[in-house]
């Protein structure tokens, strides 16, 4: 029997049972919806945050911090001040390095600008005027002098009067007392629109954090550094030099917990821990939506072993005018394989619509997972056979006789 | 009596001793022990009261059915030593079966019942359709081709089941009671599509209660309780013998060669 036969039988009997054929599709349906929602949520989150960043190039980057968390993966940052004073200024000694500008927060809880109080809203950073080398002002430039302070945009727009250069601002902080910076500049975020409002002021005089260092000194100490390169060409020794220093002879290497690593990344290398990570929270949260799937290709199944039985008598008329059991089963298998194409098809129609409707409301960009969409449509062709086996077999061995007589 | 022997021309069906038992409280012999042979291109009729065994002698010669015992022969094939895709080809290749029961696919229409053998047999896929058609124009059904058994009279699903006996172009027709649900005029119009197609030189084995129907035939098979009663000639037509079982009284209610041809 020719394909084409089996497709206009198997179709008869699919729309013959329209509503049992829409429940048993079902569980494919929203198996692969929830496989492609997610993948589109995870690419446009991501898409979000990494296609905000600028591509320019910059001779930096960051030292933190990170650990992976015990339960779970992926990784933290760990905000423990553990880079001291010595290791910024051993830092500063390595060739190429033109700047090492460490940062530290300051437990800022409420900043005013013209009587308009926001708590908790702003973060406030300690750092040095070299953290700003390479970034563009908007306004004004970078601090110079105690009572002056550097905003980020997100930092100017969070107050109605929009921040800008010469405005006044006041920062309350946890133990009460407070203290008024003039903005000397307003500073565009290299990591784009997610990075949260910021305040910069200089870490000479208002950063205070200390730890005792292996030496036995009481010294300042940071839970961030930004190091300069004197050129792109300086980026890879450098980050190398400082790797070798921090992990073996720094302080820091000593303050540090066993289980937690010092990392030394330019944003490139951020950007690509990030898109790792996403990508793998967004596969895990698809094989969770996947065991959908695999509940679904039961649904078919049962469905399936459920409407032999039922058509024990068609199989047998079949048989009497001349199908062979492969007849029966290629039957059979046509029509679980097309439940499987329809429901893989409405599945990714339906996964692409939530998760178009998911990244509007978050105001992310939409992105087409177009392999996804070939492995959903693929997991369905085999959903649709591997659940169509057994009932086709069953179909096949009918005896004519035996079936003719049902009713 | 006629002695058992192959007959003068090649034989289309051959029952050496066939036996079929069904294993209920006690064992029935549905089919007890037949011997039949007929000939290429003949025509035979098949008599008996209601359960004698006349379905289940057309299932084994149908090859839908294997006997327990003895051996049938279907186009020089032993059917009980086929494997199932033989026999199935062969049910869909040679034979054309209208059953008692019609046994027509409820969801498709008329012309897609009448497809459905060819559609198993993979001929040209083109002319199948109108191939469908015209049989069932013959068979009076032009006007009801998207019909399906639901819609369609008693009388007319049984004309549909035979229209889709003959898709394949069967060279053995094997039909159940094929005018029971009919009046005598489309009896009588299914009856002379029967001697057509026997005298264009199929081979016809047909079930019946009714003596005006079996005189179509050029033989009379009489079934009692499994067994053959009686053979009877109806024309000079000799390619259908029989061997009779040694039973009492088998033969004596009808004399042979009584009928007119
Ligand atoms: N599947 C079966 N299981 C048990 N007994 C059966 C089965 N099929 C047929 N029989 C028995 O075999 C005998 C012959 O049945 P069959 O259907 O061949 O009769 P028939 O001559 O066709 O009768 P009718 O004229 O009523 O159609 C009956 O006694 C019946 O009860
Ligand atoms: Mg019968």
């Amino acid at each position: 029997m020719n394909l084409r036969e089996s497709l206009r039988i198997s179709w008869r009997s699919i729309r013959a049972h329209k509503l049992r054929s829409a429940l048993t599709t079902l569980g494919v349906i929203i198996g692969i919806a929830a496989v492609i929602t997610f993948m589109v949520l995870g690419g446009g989150f991501s898409e979000d945050i990494v296609g905000d960043i600028e591509a320019e190039q910059e001779p930096s980057m960051t030292v933190q911090t990170q650990t992976t968390p015990e339960d779970g993966f992926g990784v933290m940052l760990v905000e423990t001040p553990i880079y001291t004073e010595s290791d910024v200024d051993a830092l500063e000694q390595r060739e190429g390095v033109e700047y090492v500008a460490p940062q530290g927060s300051l437990d800022v809880v409420q900043t005013t600008a013209d009587d308009e109080q926001l708590t908790g809203a702003v973060d406030a950073q300690a750092t040095t005027a070299d953290r700003f080398e390479h970034a563009t002002f908007v306004d004004g430039e970078p601090f110079d002098g105690a009572d002056e302070a550097v905003v980020n945009e997100q930092a100017g727009q969070a107050f109605e009067a929009n921040l800008s250069a010469g405005d006044e601002l006041e920062l309350t902080f946890e133990d009460g007392e407070t203290t008024t910076v003039t903005v000397a500049g307003v500073v565009e975020s290299e990591l784009g629109d997610q990075t949260p409002p910021q305040v910069f002021v200089p870490a000479d005089e208002h950063y205070t954090t200390t730890v005792e260092t292996p030496d036995g000194d009481e010294e300042r100490a940071y839970p961030t550094l930004q190091i300069g390169a004197e050129g792109l060409d300086d980026v890879d020794p450098v980050q190398e030099t400082a790797v070798d220093y921090l992990e073996d002879e720094s302080h820091a290497a000593e303050l540090k917990e066993d289980d937690d690593e010092i990392a030394v990344q330019t944003v490139e290398d951020a950007i690509e821990q990030f898109d790792d990570l996403v990508g793998q929270l967004t596969v895990f949260i698809g094989a969770v939506a996947g065991i959908a799937l695999v509940v679904g290709s039961i649904g078919i199944a049962n469905i399936m072993i459920v409407s032999v039985t039922e058509r024990t008598r068609e199989i047998g008329i079949m048989k009497a005018v001349g199908a062979t059991k492969r007849d029966i089963m290629q039957l059979f298998l046509v029509e679980s394989v097309v439940l499987g194409v329809i429901g893989a098809v409405v599945g990714v129609a339906a996964g692409l619509g939530f998760g178009y409707l998911g990244v509007w409301l978050l105001g992310w960009p939409m992105v087409y997972p177009l392999e996804w969409v070939a492995v959903a449509v693929a997991v369905g062709i085999g959903v649709g056979v591997v659940s169509g086996l057994y009932p086709a077999w069953r179909g096949a061995r009918v005896d004519p006789i035996e079936a003719l007589r049902h009713e | 009596m006629v002695a058992y022997d192959t007959g003068p021309g090649a034989a289309a069906v051959t029952a050496e001793s066939v036996r079929r038992t069904y294993h209920l409280a006690e064992p029935i012999h549905a089919v007890d022990g037949v011997s039949l042979s007929l000939g290429e291109g003949s025509f035979t009729a098949v008599m008996g009261p209601s359960g004698s065994g006349k379905s289940t002698l057309m299932n084994l010669v149908g090859c839908l059915d294997t006997p327990d015992e003895g051996r049938i022969e279907v186009d020089g094939r032993s059917v009980g030593e086929l494997s199932d895709t033989e026999r199935a080809r062969l049910r869909g290749t040679e034979i054309g079966f209208v059953f008692q029961t019609f046994n027509l696919m409820p969801r498709l229409t008329a012309v897609e019942n009448v497809r459905l053998p060819m559609v198993f047999h993979d001929g040209v896929d083109a002319d199948r359709q109108e191939r469908a058609q015209t049989l069932l124009e013959r068979v009076g059904l032009g006007d009801r081709l998207e019909h399906e058994p639901s819609e369609l009279s008693g009388g007319q699903r049984q004309r549909v089941a035979l229209a889709r006996a003959l898709a394949n172009e069967p060279t053995l027709v094997l039909a159940d009671e094929p005018t029971g649900n009919l009046d005598t005029e489309t009896e009588a119009e299914i009856m002379e599509l029967l001697v057509e197609l026997n005298e264009a030189g199929a081979t016809i084995l047909l079930v019946t209660h009714e003596r005006a129907v079996a005189e179509y035939a050029d033989h009379v098979v009489h079934l009692l309780d499994g067994k053959i009663e009686d053979l009877e000639h109806l024309s000079d037509a000799r390619d259908v013998t029989a061997r009779e079982q040694a039973t009492e009284g088998a033969g004596n209610r009808r004399p042979t060669g009584e009928g007119e041809a």
